[in-house]
Parts: structure tokens; C-alpha cells; sequence
């Protein structure tokens, strides 16, 4: 019998140290992947170091937008796409009034709030009339938007839409360019306190202190009276409704400061980038920021900060390195692109199907 | 359990093998040329374009070019199919190019968004870099304060000429594919009403028609489809005598398909060439010993033609366009490392330019924007 016992509980024990490996098991397989993905692409190590700390900087912002939709279980908002267009608007409304420096950043992040509050209103609207699809609902909206988007900017932009400053708009008078030069904000927000430590290595401290700072923010807002309303309302709207809570407001700022907070996060992504493509730049938002998120570890119904960052460095990680390893492991730059194209959309793959194994070991 | 840990082993074997597969082939043999280079060039280009994917020519030029000069000399690396997403990868692409000091010079064809970006980033840290792009996707007035030499074909001039072609192959309607985000592109929209206006004083009909675009949600079989079912439409709507154009690479195969089997008119592609898009709409395989050659080329398209029953309606330029970009970027670039040539000099581009292409091209620049040079070169009716 004591024998028996014994047994079970060495079973027991050493189910536990698998799981605890299993616990870390995405950041396991990806540094393994990264460390050979780096071994192979010859890169030198500064330059990696630098490139994944200038995308951590710039996309870090936007990937945390997404965090309290899903705290309110409305899954992941792929609305941000939004977010983005209104901050690009006040990138191209300061461009249009030669606004420049750090000044002309802080008039654009005004300028983008009330356009992104607005925007997050209509989307929250639309969103509380279809609970259940809110992420398909989201992402459709993108596409809808972006059609709104192209109108005003093809169409109305120098006949209804007066533009003064020249070579914004197309040599016809109608219809903006299709890159926005910002040279005069490039860099506003990284500039106001940057280090180099190294030859090749530049740390943008400033920026990389307001991603920690919207952190604590975000942990904090957490555990206001509305942080905890918004919990209530992810786990179950109907209680949550029996509690005396509007859900439905409550939803609605949600999607709201989401929005805010992906305008600010595009204003930041783009002051770096320091080129705006007027057409283009919002499009990749919504899906990248959505991909740095999962693999992070988030679910639909579940994220945290820390999911976010370490999604967006491992994201960002496997994209910097990956073209030149496909490319030195191929022999071809061209199969190297497919082979990247493969491997970094696959182990976006396997990081969801890797934390779907933990979450059904968990049960 | 055993079931999880037998999955991670396959994959860790699955890229293990990759590994061992790959990094012992050594790089193909690329020549004489390439080892008289090794020995002595002492410095490298870098070169960033398309997969064939998109445009096959930029790729098939790349890899003449890393023939001749060897792979150690031509650091060449493919920018994401989908470069309107991926453009931070576009960026990180061209940066990396910069990040080996011993790259002197970096040609981008085509010059995607994010091109501008990454010489920013580069010019952060060297100044000692020529840039040279073609094709830019970019604004004109962005792209030239940013690289040192753009090339392009001359658009507005094409505005004029592919319409009074048109017009001598017997065309009456003109249809014009393009899209939003397309017209967006200064020099693109401008080439459109040019068109226009100049099928008005012809007294051709100009017809304007929207196609998806092919980065939008239905991709490039989206844009294809439509060109493949559209066509017919058009010619069933407008008759035989309907010239089509349109400003998109990837619409080009089902273009040329649908207007030989409604024995419509064509003149040009957008990136007028040889190479571009006919070998792939009508089959022809180039054996290798072929490779390069125009006038094997022209021939071979010349009887696909005629079996089509469409001659004297088919056209392109007998010089292949974006082929040439690359090859005289990359001259150019070598000439730049080797001291020989400033990182701006009109006359000595336009040299290499007609080395490259073996004919005489006209070189003209953009207004007010002396570095941004524009070419075309003559028709060639099969």
C-alpha cells in the first residue's frame, strides 16, 4: 500500500517538472529557433540588438493597445486599424501646417485623441450590436474604413479638404500623395533622450520609459473601479449586467482608449519610421500587433503586459533575423524569401498551437 | 505527453536537417569572372529587389549581375512579397545591407515604400554609400532628397506615346486598369490624364475601369481574375479595335492572355520589356544557353504572336526596362566604389545606360528634380 502511494506520488512529481518546462515552452522553442536563425544569418550581433530594440520601441505602444479589449472580452480589437488612421490624419494635419519637433508630436498626439475617441465610439457601437463576432466584426470594419479612408483622402482632399502646404497633394489638386515626407517629426519623441553606448547601438530611452510608464498605467487602471467593471464585464456580461454594470458603456470605453491608444502608438511607430505611406502604413497594423500579441502568450480572453512585450520582442526577433537566414541556409535570396515567408508565419503557427497544448494541460 | 515531446523532437530534427542540409552546399560556381573579382574588387554592392513572385525580370538581372561580379561582391537580398505590409522587413533588408562597411554602394529596383526609411537609417551611420534606386513607389520629391541617382522610365512621356502607338495599330478605344491606390502615385496619375488627354485630341474614346488591388483583400489572384474575365467584357462591349493598358505588374499575364484571344490591341506593359510577363502568358521557356538573349526573345514572341492570329497588334519595348535598371546600377555602383564616377553624374549614367541596354536611350530628368532620371526607348510591334 505505502509502496503504491509512493509511486503515485513520484508520478505526480514528475508531471509537475515536465509541466514546468511545458510552462515555458513557446520561449524555449523560440529561442532556440532565434539563436539558430541568428547563428545562420551571419548578422553581427549589434546590429540585431539595435534593430529588435528600435522595433520594440516603435511597435511595443500599438501591441498594448490591443490588451484591454481583451480584458473586456471583446477578443482582440483588429479596429486599431482605425487608431492608426486617426494618427496618421494628425501626421498629415501637422505635415499640412510645417509643425515640427517635439512640439509638432505632442499637437499631432492632441489632434489624433478626439478623431480616435470619435472613431472608438462608432466602432464600440457597432460592436455591442454584434457581441459574440466582435473580432471578425473588427477586422471587417478595417476594411470598411480603409475604403472611407481612401475617399477622403483621393477624393476630398483638395476640392472639399483645404491643403495649403505644397507637394502634400497630387499635381491634378486632388487626392494626397502617396508618401507624407516627416522629416519634420522624425525622430521627435526617440530624440528627447537617446544613448549611444556603442558604436552601431542607439536606445531611444525616452520612448522605451513611456512603453514602461503606459504599463504601469495600464496595471494600475486595472485595478480602478472601472478596470474591475471591465473584468466583470470579460467574464461574464450577462452577471455583470445583474450587478448593476452598463455593460454596454462599459464596452465602449474599452474600444475607446484602445483606439486612443493605437493613434498614439501609429504616431510613435511613424515618427520613427520618419515616412508616412499615406495609403499603406495603417494596413499592416491591425494583423502584426495582433501576431506580436498571441505569441506573447495571449489568448482572446486573456493578456497581460508582459505577454505583449515579449510577443512583440520575439515577433520582431524572427523577422529581423529570419530573411538573411533563408537566404544563407538556401543558397538563394529568392527561396530564402519563401523559406522566411514559411518558417515566420509557421512559428507563429506553432507558438499558438504550442500555448493551446499548455492552456489544455492547465484544464 | 510522450506525444508532445515526440512532436518537439520532430521539429527540432525537421530544422536540424535544414541546417545540415543547407550551410554545406557551397555557393554555386559563378565563373571566371567572379574569382578575378574575388581576388581584387575589395569592396561589395549591395542589391535589394523583388522575388520572381512579383517581377521576375528585377530577380533574373540580379542573378546576371551576381554572376558576373561573384555572390561575395554582389550582396544580394529580396525584399517581402507583400512590401505593402512588411515594409519594416523592407527596411531591416536594406539597413542590414550597410551594416558589412565593405558595401559601398546599394541599389534597390523596384524602390518600394520603406526604401526612403532605410536610407535615412543607413545615412544615420555612413555617408560614404551611393544610393541608386528605379522604380520608385515612393513620391518623387520623398525618394530623390533621399537616394543619390533615381531612375525610372520616362512615364509622362509614355502618357503621349503608347496612345499615338495605340492609335497606329489601329486602335479606337483606349481602356485604362489601375486602382486608388495607384492613382495615388504622382507621376502614375499624371501619365493617366496625359493619356486622357491625349486620346482626346486623337479623337480615340477613353475609358477609365477600376480594378481590386492586388495588396488589398482579394490579392493578386483577385486582381487576375478580374483582368482574365473583364477583358472579353470589354472587347464584347467596345470592339476589337480596344487598346488595354494597365499600371500593375502582376495584371500583365492575364492581360496579355485574354487581349491574343480576343484579338485585341496592346502596346506596352507597365514595365515595358521583353521579358516581362509575355514569356509567362504564352509558355515560352528560355533554354539556358538563351538566357539574356533579346533577340531570341523578340523572335519567339514574334511567332507566338503570328500562331494567334493577332500580328502587328502586339508590342513591347525591345529593351527590357527594369533589366536594365539593375544591371546599370549595379555598373554604376562599381564604378562609384572604384572612385572612378561621383555619387550624382547624369552623363555617365546615361553611358552606362546604353552599355547596358546595347542601344541608344534617351535620358532626360524630372523637372526641378535633377537626380531623378527618366528614359524610354523604341517600340517594338511583333
Amino acid at each position: 500500500m505505502d509502496n503504491h502511494l509512493q509511486i503515485e506520488e513520484i508520478k505526480v512529481k514528475k508531471q509537475t517538472n515536465v509541466e514546468r518546462i511545458m510552462g515555458f515552452i513557446v520561449p524555449i522553442v523560440f529561442i532556440v529557433l532565434c539563436a539558430v536563425g541568428y547563428y545562420l544569418s551571419e548578422l553581427p550581433f549589434i546590429f540585431v540588438l539595435n534593430e529588435v530594440i528600435i522595433r520594440l520601441g516603435r511597435n511595443s505602444f500599438l501591441v498594448i493597445s490591443l490588451i484591454i479589449p481583451v480584458i473586456a472580452g471583446m477578443g482582440l480589437n483588429f479596429g486599431i486599424v482605425l487608431g492608426a488612421m486617426a494618427g496618421q490624419m494628425a501626421l498629415i494635419f501637422i505635415t499640412n501646417y510645417s509643425l515640427e519637433g517635439a512640439g509638432g508630436l505632442l499637437i499631432a498626439i492632441l489632434v489624433s485623441t478626439p478623431v480616435a475617441i470619435v472613431f472608438g465610439y462608432l466602432v464600440g457601437r457597432v460592436l455591442n450590436k454584434a457581441k459574440g463576432k466582435e473580432m471578425i466584426t473588427s477586422m471587417i470594419l478595417g476594411f470598411f474604413s480603409n475604403g472611407l479612408y481612401q475617399l477622403i483622402f483621393l477624393l476630398f482632399a483638395g476640392t472639399i479638404i483645404p491643403f495649403k502646404k505644397e507637394g502634400l497633394l497630387l499635381s491634378t489638386g486632388m487626392g494626397l500623395r502617396n508618401s507624407v515626407d516627416l522629416a519634420g517629426v522624425r525622430y521627435a519623441m526617440d530624440d528627447i533622450i537617446k544613448i549611444r553606448p556603442y558604436p552601431g547601438l542607439t536606445v531611444p530611452v525616452f520612448t522605451l520609459v513611456v512603453i514602461v510608464l503606459l504599463c504601469l498605467t495600464l496595471t494600475f487602471f486595472l485595478k480602478t473601479k472601472l478596470g474591475q467593471e471591465m473584468r466583470t464585464v470579460g467574464q461574464n456580461m450577462h452577471i455583470a449586467q445583474v450587478a448593476g454594470i452598463n455593460v454596454d458603456r462599459t464596452r465602449i470605453i474599452a474600444i475607446i482608449i484602445s483606439t486612443v491608444l493605437a493613434a498614439w502608438g501609429q504616431i510613435i511607430f511613424l515618427q520613427n519610421i520618419g515616412t508616412l505611406n499615406t495609403y499603406g502604413s495603417h494596413e499592416q497594423v491591425g494583423l502584426f500587433a495582433v501576431a506580436s500579441l498571441l505569441i506573447g502568450g495571449a489568448s482572446v480572453t486573456k493578456a497581460t503586459y508582459r505577454q505583449a512585450l515579449m510577443g512583440t520582442f520575439m515577433f520582431h526577433m524572427l523577422f529581423i533575423i529570419s530573411p538573411m537566414a533563408g537566404q544563407n541556409l538556401m543558397n538563394d535570396s529568392q527561396i530564402g524569401e519563401f523559406f522566411r515567408v514559411f518558417v515566420a508565419y509557421g512559428v507563429i503557427g506553432l507558438a499558438l498551437l504550442l500555448h493551446a497544448w499548455q492552456r489544455r494541460g492547465k484544464k | 505527453m510522450f506525444k508532445k515531446l515526440l512532436a518537439l523532437l520532430m521539429i527540432a530534427l525537421l530544422v536540424f536537417s535544414l541546417v545540415g542540409c543547407g550551410s554545406n552546399d557551397a555557393p554555386a560556381d559563378t565563373g571566371s569572372d567572379a574569382e578575378e573579382a574575388d581576388a581584387g574588387l575589395g569592396f561589395k554592392i549591395g542589391l535589394a529587389t523583388s522575388t520572381v513572385s512579383q517581377n521576375e525580370e528585377e530577380f533574373r538581372a540580379a542573378e546576371k549581375m551576381v554572376a558576373k561580379y561573384g555572390a561575395d561582391v554582389i550582396r544580394h537580398v529580396t525584399y517581402p512579397d507583400r512590401f505593402m505590409q512588411e515594409q519594416e522587413t523592407t527596411i531591416a533588408q536594406i539597413v542590414a545591407l550597410a551594416a558589412d562597411p565593405e558595401v559601398k554602394a546599394i541599389i534597390v529596383v523596384q524602390a518600394v515604400p520603406g526604401t526612403a526609411a532605410a536610407i535615412d537609417r543607413i545615412k544615420e551611420t555612413r555617408d560614404d554609400i551611393a544610393f541608386i534606386v528605379g522604380n520608385p513607389h515612393e513620391d518623387p520629391d520623398l525618394i530623390t532628397a533621399r537616394a543619390d541617382i533615381v531612375l525610372d522610365v520616362d512615364q509622362l512621356t509614355r502618357g503621349r506615346s503608347i496612345v499615338e502607338d495605340a492609335q497606329k495599330m489601329g486602335a479606337e478605344t483606349f481602356v485604362h486598369y489601375s486602382f486608388p491606390r495607384h492613382m495615388s502615385y504622382e507621376l502614375l496619375s499624371q501619365r493617366r490624364d496625359i493619356m486622357k488627354n491625349t486620346a482626346a485630341e486623337l479623337g480615340m474614346n477613353f475609358v477609365e475601369v477600376d480594378a481590386p488591388d492586388p495588396t488589398g483583400d482579394a490579392g493578386i489572384p483577385g486582381t487576375q481574375q478580374f483582368i482574365l474575365e473583364d477583358i472579353p467584357r470589354q472587347v464584347a462591349a467596345l470592339g476589337k479595335d480596344t487598346v488595354f493598358f494597365g499600371t500593375n505588374c502582376a495584371m500583365m499575364e492575364p492581360m496579355i492572355r485574354s487581349i491574343m484571344n480576343e484579338g485585341a490591341i496592346y502596346t506596352e506593359q507597365c514595365c515595358p520589356s521583353p521579358y516581362h510577363a509575355y514569356p509567362g502568358a504564352f509558355g515560352i521557356e528560355i533554354p539556358a544557353d538563351k538566357a539574356g538573349d533579346v533577340d531570341f526573345m523578340l523572335a519567339q514572341i514574334r511567332a507566338k504572336v503570328a500562331e494567334g492570329d493577332n500580328t502587328g497588334r502586339m508590342a513591347s519595348w525591345a529593351v527590357p526596362a527594369s533589366m536594365a535598371m539593375v544591371e546599370a546600377g549595379v555598373e554604376y555602383g562599381v564604378l562609384y566604389a572604384q572612385g572612378q564616377v561621383d555619387k550624382f553624374d547624369e552623363a555617365k549614367m546615361a553611358q552606362v545606360l546604353a552599355e547596358v541596354t546595347g542601344t541608344e536611350v534617351q535620358v532626360e530628368s524630372l523637372d526641378g528634380l535633377p537626380n531623378f532620371l527618366m528614359f524610354v526607348a523604341g517600340l517594338e510591334i511583333f
